[in-house]
């Protein structure tokens, strides 16, 4: 028998019960939620703040045999018993189990902001973290001030704008996702927030709430009907820990996505795989698919998979993949863009020409591809610049007549053309050269770059012997 | 009937001046006058380092016996020039001789610039320009002891490779944030800092030096930095800049440029027609140059002039170098202080081993320049497409 239980209800848990299905899990098969109504597409929630989608149609519906029990919230795990003790509706219940998974994700971490937060992390009126379908509809008035310049916060406060609220962003950092895109872009990113509606204040903190108003640290206020609250998540791990499984920041999984337990298991952003918890919703989503095929007696060994991100706002279209560290690491070729005027940004670390990280700012058509080759793994083509700014294919160095007839010797009217001709009928000196074609022997101002052209043919020859020049 | 070229200094560029007429005065139109301020003839300033470590002047010399026994050239060393009348067009040395001229080059140079810091003018403070500052400075060094070099461009890497090269443990201080700034940017500047930090130089960019302070023999003792460091230091080098030699236009009654320097247009002429400047210490409609290529394409330009031609005129925007310095190469092409709004930046690099940088005219994404540090692919192979969209394979050339 292999009744599995899953705790949790949001986009992880959809995920495995999708795929378990499709592998052919024909036993039972039950969802323990918390919340009201099952899970709900979280990473467009922005839409539902800027008015563009309702909360219903985030909805993820189950897939049919799957027992789905709202509005249940897990009180303990009895792993002697195998059974999960819950509350439903002021009655306790009991659920048995043979595999359990614990998908329970994460919450909003919640900073204490005098007038804001209350004792563990509650928020009053007029304050709100934004994690559910029912957290945007706690966003009221008409100024609205979001604390925090990670992608939740830059995605709130741009939908907010599009929706006529006056809303400002405030972050800690000089700018919104500064770790990721640093000055240059993440200066970018605050004009172009900018120029949607949104006052952003970089550097900056809240310091204290009273209704209608915030303080901030340099001393100035801003009016805030609401503030919204999108300073991070932190593993929700509490019933793990009372079972007595090993919690760090999350409940500590291994490449079986298995915690101590043999019998429980733990996915999505409450777990905590080769030390990175709350990964996001692809690392959810991957970790969802893998413990499908284990669960169903595959063979199947986790991997994690490099963070990937793309920013949901109309201001720009930004995509991050992989972490910073990437770009420090030795052996990787750095690649980076800059158009200040035009708002475009992007910075690439290879190895073996592959992409290991990148940050790619206002290049829609290279985040397409890019994020293509790397979710396949395949190697880039030789041309990045061309990829990053979408050029339609041109020709390379050899194949261009600019390059070719490049005037070397002006004394004597010798072009590159006629020194590789030169050269290929055997003058491999520049004294040779000089003989066959002149060059060098007017003033002699030419003579270095007949030798280094020399030096180049030389190396590419020993390269690539059977195409010397 | 020949007429008279007086040239005035006989440094790189006032001696390729004389050159280049000689070659193009296929008729013998021009005698040619040089007078030289220092006692020898012109000599390779660029590789001056050699000099201070064993080569003799005469391998530095430029000037071959083809030049000094033309009975075209009359070189006269030693002999400053004080002075002149522009409307009897005669120059005044300073023996008081007057020379008369037909046409008058100003090629005059420059003069090291020393920053007014307490203690600039104690003994053993040095510039590092000519034969003479080089001999005092060897004089003066000491194997193992720590010395100072103000200035972390060219100059100051050049003299501070040498001072090794003598025995001594160099500190650079640079006042801006990285070295080479004005050719090279961060990136590119920290592919050199790497390399001359693994020789052994002692580098402090940002901040400058505060004041030099003298040991008991009244000889330079330390050097304080404006962040307070104090630099133990037996000898200090001035390398921080140059400024024009530009006394003579004030004397003729010539213009100087917003920044010092002789003013001359696109020709290199001066408002005088008789008169032209080429080199250091001529400001190009009002910009000084303080490298020797821009050197050459100004004598180029006013050597065919002379001889009859017309020559393109002198076009300061395209800047290339290429260099090796500290055992790194490092090379500019085309445009890389575009004018006119910023340009787009493609930056290719692998660790601090070598760096390219590409400036992109943001619309159309032509190549209008680039900066190379490191193993990189050579200028030469870029310098074709600038002002063309670059090709398929710039990458490969970049960082081949």
């Amino acid at each position: 028998m292999n009744r599995i239980l899953i705790v949790g209800a949001g986009p992880a848990a959809h995920r495995l019960a999708e795929r378990l299905r499709h592998h052919g899990h024909a036993e039972a098969l039950t969802v323990l939620g918390a919340e009201p109504a099952p899970a709900h597409h979280r990473p467009l929630l922005s839409h539902v703040v800027a008015g563009r989608l309702t909360p219903e149609a985030l909805r993820m519906p189950f897939p049919p045999g799957t027992r789905v029990l709202t509005d249940t919230m897990v009180t303990g795990i009895d792993r002697e018993r195998r059974e999960v003790r819950a509350q439903r509706g002021g009655v306790g219940t009991v659920h048995p189990y043979d595999t359990l998974v614990l998908a329970t994700g994460a919450r909003a971490a919640v900073p204490a902001i005098p007038g804001a937060t209350g004792d563990g992390g509650r928020t009053g009126d007029g304050v709100t973290t934004l994690r559910t379908a029912a957290d945007c509809e706690r966003i009221t008035g008409n100024t609205v001030v979001v604390l925090g310049g990670g992608p939740l916060g830059v995605e709130t406060a741009s939908a907010l704008a599009a929706r006529g609220t006056a809303t400002t962003l405030v972050c800690d950092r000089p700018h919104p996702l500064y770790e990721r895109l640093g000055d240059t872009g993440g200066g970018m990113l605050t004009e172009l927030l900018a120029r949607e509606g949104v006052r952003v204040l970089g550097g900056r903190t809240v310091v204290r709430r009273t209704p209608g108003s915030v303080l901030l640290d340099d001393g100035t206020t801003s009016r805030a009907d609401t503030l919204v609250l999108c300073t991070g998540a932190v593993p929700a791990a509490r019933l793990a820990r009372q079972a007595g499984l090993e919690v760090r920041d999350g409940i500590v999984v291994d490449d079986r996505l298995r915690t101590g337990d043999p019998r429980i298991h733990a996915i999505g952003d409450c777990a905590e795989h080769r030390g990175r918890a709350a990964a996001g919703l692809d690392a959810a989503w991957a970790q969802a698919e893998d413990l499908a095929e284990i669960l169903t007696g595959r063979d199947t060994a986790h991997r994690p998979v490099p963070p990937v991100f793309r920013l949901r706002t109309r201001a720009v279209d930004v995509s991050c993949i992989g972490s910073p560290d990437a770009f420090e690491a030795p052996g990787v070729r750095m690649l980076g863009f800059t158009d200040r005027d035009g708002h475009r940004y992007a910075r690439l670390a290879l190895r073996d020409e592959r992409v290991v990280a990148a940050v790619l700012f206002g290049l829609p058509q290279a985040i397409a591809t890019i994020g293509l080759l790397h979710r396949r793994g395949q190697q880039l083509p030789s041309d990045r610049l061309g990829l990053l700014l979408g050029w339609p294919p041109r020709p390379s160095s050899r194949e261009s007549d600019t390059y070719e007839d490049a005037m070397i010797c002006l004394c004597n009217n010798v072009r590159r053309r006629t020194l590789s001709l030169a050269w290929r009928a055997g003058a491999r000196t520049v004294t040779a050269l000089a003989a066959a074609t002149r060059a060098t022997t007017g003033c002699g101002g030419c003579g270095p770059q007949v030798a280094e052209q020399c030096d180049l043919w030389e190396s590419e020859a020993r390269r690539e012997p059977g195409r010397a020049a | 009937m020949t007429r008279t070229l007086v040239v005035v200094g006989h440094g790189m560029t006032g001696h390729r001046l004389a050159e280049r007429l000689r070659a193009l005065d296929t008729s013998g139109a021009w005698r040619i006058v040089v007078l030289a301020e220092e006692a020898h003839p012109a000599y390779d300033r660029i590789r001056l380092s050699s000099y201070l470590t064993g080569g003799s002047r005469q391998d530095l010399a430029l000037a071959g016996r083809d030049f000094t026994e033309d009975p075209r050239v009359d070189l006269r060393l030693g002999c400053a020039v004080v002075s002149g009348d522009r409307a009897e067009r005669t120059v005044r040395t300073a023996d008081g001789e007057q020379l008369p001229y037909d046409a008058l080059v100003l090629a005059t140079g420059s003069e090291p610039f020393v920053p007014p810091v307490p203690g600039r003018d104690l003994a053993n403070c040095f510039v590092y320009r000519t034969f003479d500052d080089l001999d005092a400075i060897r004089g003066a060094a000491r194997r193992g002891r720590p010395c100072v070099v103000v200035g972390g461009g060219l100059l100051g890497l050049e003299a501070a490779h040498a001072l090794r090269l003598l025995g001594m443990r160099p500190h650079v201080v640079e006042s801006a944030s990285h070295l080479m700034p004005t050719q090279l940017d961060a990136g590119a500047a920290r592919v050199l800092h790497r390399s001359a930090t693994g020789l052994g130089l002692r580098l402090h960019c940002g901040t400058a030096v505060a004041s030099i302070e003298a040991g008991p023999d009244g000889a330079v003792r330390a050097v304080v930095l404006g962040d307070a460091t104090v630099l133990e230091s037996d000898l200090v080098v001035f390398a921080a800049g140059i400024r024009p030699r530009d006394e003579l236009a004030a004397a003729l009654g010539l213009e100087r440029g917003e920044r010092g320097g002789v003013l001359v247009d696109e020709n290199c002429r001066t408002a005088d027609e008789h008169i032209w400047a080429v080199g250091e210490c001529a400001a190009v409609q009002g910009r000084c140059y303080g490298l020797v290529a821009p050197g050459y394409g100004m004598a180029e330009t006013v050597a065919g002039r002379l001889a009859g031609r017309s020559p393109r005129p002198f076009d300061g925007t395209d800047t290339s170098t290429s260099l090796k310095l500290l055992g790194v190469h490092v090379a500019t092409f085309g445009i890389i202080h575009p004018r006119g709004g910023p340009a787009a930046e493609a930056v290719f690099a692998e660790g601090t081993t070598r760096y390219a940088k590409v400036f992109l005219e943001p619309e159309s994404g032509r190549l209008l320049g680039g900066i190379l540090a490191g193993e990189t692919g050579s200028r030469t192979a870029l310098g074709p497409f600038v002002g063309h969209r670059p090709p398929a394979d710039l990458e490969q050339l970049l960082l081949p």
